[in-house]
């Protein structure tokens, strides 16, 4: 998979990079305005995520640019803006997804994998670790195609798991990817734990020991 | 005290002020002619008596006796002189048939070795008459030159202060929100254009206060997410490479945390600064007992609290859907977060209140700063402090009253969304 990461900071666009490129992936990088203007008429990407103060001009208008020559490149928005106004504006223009600063990138990764799967890029809606499988469509997960009765929580964290799979993820990325807003108070009662736990004892029921602890507190989705 | 409360408009102040002016000046000049016109009057009287007995005197002396003329002259032979003297005397007048007011002068006087004396009387009728003719007509003609003067004045004072009144109700009407200038009318009066300029110095400059701020408050907010993110992508890098222990990954995780608590205040102190500066300005029908249930179903979800919602009927109001959510939002996390023991939270709409109860030990040690940012009781929970503040906010921005309560055991929020016209009724 081919992207490109413009942002004028080079030190969160290297950490992007270096966090996507461990799944194989290729990321190209824009630093400013004319850079990521030059990159996505020259090239075609899978992805392109898209700062919208890019230095020496708009991210909307590199979006704009992206839309007039009918790319197909997926757009992800990341604005250190929380208006809504920005976020619908760049909605507006045709961008994919909108996900404000400062974000987790296991965050940023799910939400590239959700933009993928969509339909307009060819994408599958299924996505399978081993013996599982997710139908992102329907919005249920089976095992061995049996079909797991999961709240909606724990398809949320499943999901989130597959597609950070075989990375570290602390509690407080899971809280912020499933409680948002609320993730504070998730902090309070480890509402987290009670989920993991529920979700992990659903896959273990099938055999499916794949939620490991990491380093005491965290968690890794992975066959090891 | 309270007479320092009571305002008077200006002109009628100074219509007022005018009046008692004028008020005492004509009782006073009144006063002071009907004194000096008496005087006079009384001056001529005894003129007109002292010649009227010299004629007599040297007719007498002629050797003509002019005889009496019953009241007005009469002149008789006395054995003895005695001092002159005026008095007033009350005398039958026979043309009048009526007893009358005489002014009398009597002397006595040896002509020819004969003693007389003579007395001249006057009647003063005539010149009380005329005295208060003078004294009458001098009122009448000073009451009118007072009214003229008066609306002449009144009319006057209007259409000089006439660009003051205007300008104070510019003035009135002057709002940050709004980018035009405040339009003042010049007036040919040097203070009043003074007083504009320095009301357009002052509008201007508290308008470039405000961009100022604004300006500021929104910079900052934004130029601090993305170091934030910038520390947060490296935290996670570093957690997924090969060399970290677990004290390091529980301390990084413990950063990710705090990093995530000073996003939550970043948002709103933002927010907060968007309530102040009242850029929340659409509005529309907000269902708000649907908005709560909906609300209620996302906690279910993420919390073990349990939540009971009664509901009477729909709650309506009038807001920003945005801000009516954050109300909703945080006035029922906040009873999650303070649940003691884990007890369920009541939520119930009834009329045109919502009321959010939580069990707890102990009522709020200082209630009145309970909606105050940065108030905490307790350092227990990691919270921003701002929740209740937004939530106080929101319903000073429309008017809606809320209170807190402690009873049996229950900490409970009452939010009345009665519009505030009709809650004064």
């Amino acid at each position: 998979m081919k992207l490109l990461i413009a942002e004028d900071e080079i030190s969160l666009q290297q950490s992007i990079i270096s966090y996507l490129e461990t799944d194989g992936n290729v990321c190209e990088s824009a630093s400013n305005y004319e850079d990521a203007i030059y990159k996505v008429s020259l090239y075609d990407y899978d992805i392109v995520i898209l700062d919208i103060n890019l230095i020496t001009g708009s991210g909307l208008e590199v979006l704009k640019q992206l839309k007039k020559e009918k790319k197909k490149a997926g757009v992800i928005i990341i604005s250190a803006n929380n208006s809504l106004n920005d976020k619908l504006e760049g909605l507006d223009l045709g961008a994919d997804d909108y996900l404000t600063k400062p974000f987790h990138l296991a965050e940023l990764n799910s939400r590239i994998k959700a933009v993928l799967r969509r339909g307009k890029f060819g994408g599958d809606e299924n996505i399978v670790f081993n013996e599982i499988r997710v139908d992102t469509g329907a919005r249920s997960a089976y095992i061995q195609e049996k079909p797991m009765t999961l709240t909606r929580k724990e398809y949320d964290l499943l999901l989130f798991f597959i597609t950070n799979k075989n990375r570290v993820l602390s509690k407080e990325i899971i809280a912020e990817h499933l409680w948002g807003d609320h993730s504070d108070l998730a902090d309070n009662f480890d509402f987290i734990y009670v989920h993991i736990n529920n979700l992990r004892k659903k896959l273990t029921s099938e055999g499916a020991k794949y939620i490991k602890t990491a380093y005491g507190s965290g968690y890794k989705f992975t066959e090891e | 005290m309270a007479k320092k409360n009571i305002k008077i408009p200006l002109l009628r102040k100074a219509s007022k002020s005018y009046l008692w002016a004028s008020m005492l000046l004509m009782v006073l000049s009144t006063i002071a002619l009907f004194f000096y016109v008496r005087w006079l009057l009384k001056q001529e009287v005894e003129e007109e008596l002292f010649s009227a007995e010299a004629r007599i005197e040297s007719a007498i002396k002629a050797g003509q006796h002019p005889g009496s003329l019953s009241p007005i002259i009469e002149v008789n032979e006395v054995d003895e002189l005695k001092t002159a003297f005026t008095k007033d005397t009350v005398i039958y007048d026979p043309s009048q048939d009526e007893m009358e007011l005489f002014r009398e002068f009597s002397t006595y006087k040896n002509i020819n070795n004969k003693s007389y004396k003579i007395s001249v009387r006057v009647l003063v009728v005539e010149t009380n008459q005329i005295l208060w003719a003078i004294i009458l007509s001098y009122i009448f003609i000073i009451f009118l030159v007072f009214v003229f003067q008066f609306y002449l004045n009144k009319s006057n004072n209007k259409k000089i202060w006439n660009p003051f009144f205007y300008n104070l109700e510019q003035m009135k009407k002057f709002s940050l929100l709004s980018k035009e200038p405040i339009q003042l009318l010049d007036s040919e009066i040097l203070e009043f254009s003074e007083l504009n300029k320095e009301i357009a110095l002052l509008s201007g400059k508290v308008r470039d206060d405000y961009e100022n701020l604004k300006q500021y408050t929104e910079d900052v907010s934004h130029e601090l997410q993305t170091p934030l993110a910038i520390i947060q992508a490296k935290i996670e890098n570093i957690i997924n490479g090969p060399s970290v222990s677990e004290v390091q990954f529980n301390q990084l995780a413990s950063i990710q945390k705090d990093i995530q608590r000073l996003t939550q205040l970043n948002k709103r102190l933002a927010l907060l600064t968007k309530l102040e500066n009242h850029q929340y300005t659409h509005r529309e029908n907000i269902d708000i007992t649907d908005l709560t249930a909906q609300i209620i179903a996302n906690f279910n979800e993420i919390s073990t609290i349990s939540l009971t919602f009664e509901k009477t009927n729909n709650i309506i109001a009038k807001m920003d859907p945005y801000l009516a959510e954050i109300l909703c939002n945080n006035i029922i996390s906040n009873a999650i977060k303070h649940s003691t023991h884990k007890k369920p939270i009541n939520i119930e709409a009834r009329n045109t209140l919502l009321s959010v109860s939580n069990f707890g030990l102990m009522p709020i040690a200082n209630p009145q700063q309970l909606f105050t940012r940065f108030y905490r009781e307790t350092n227990e929970f990691k919270s921003t402090g701002l929740g209740l503040a937004i939530v106080k906010k929101i319903c000073d921005l429309y008017g809606y009253n809320i209170s807190y309560n402690y009873i049996k055991d229950h900490h409970c929020f009452l939010i009345d969304f009665a519009p505030p016209e009709a809650a004064r009724k």
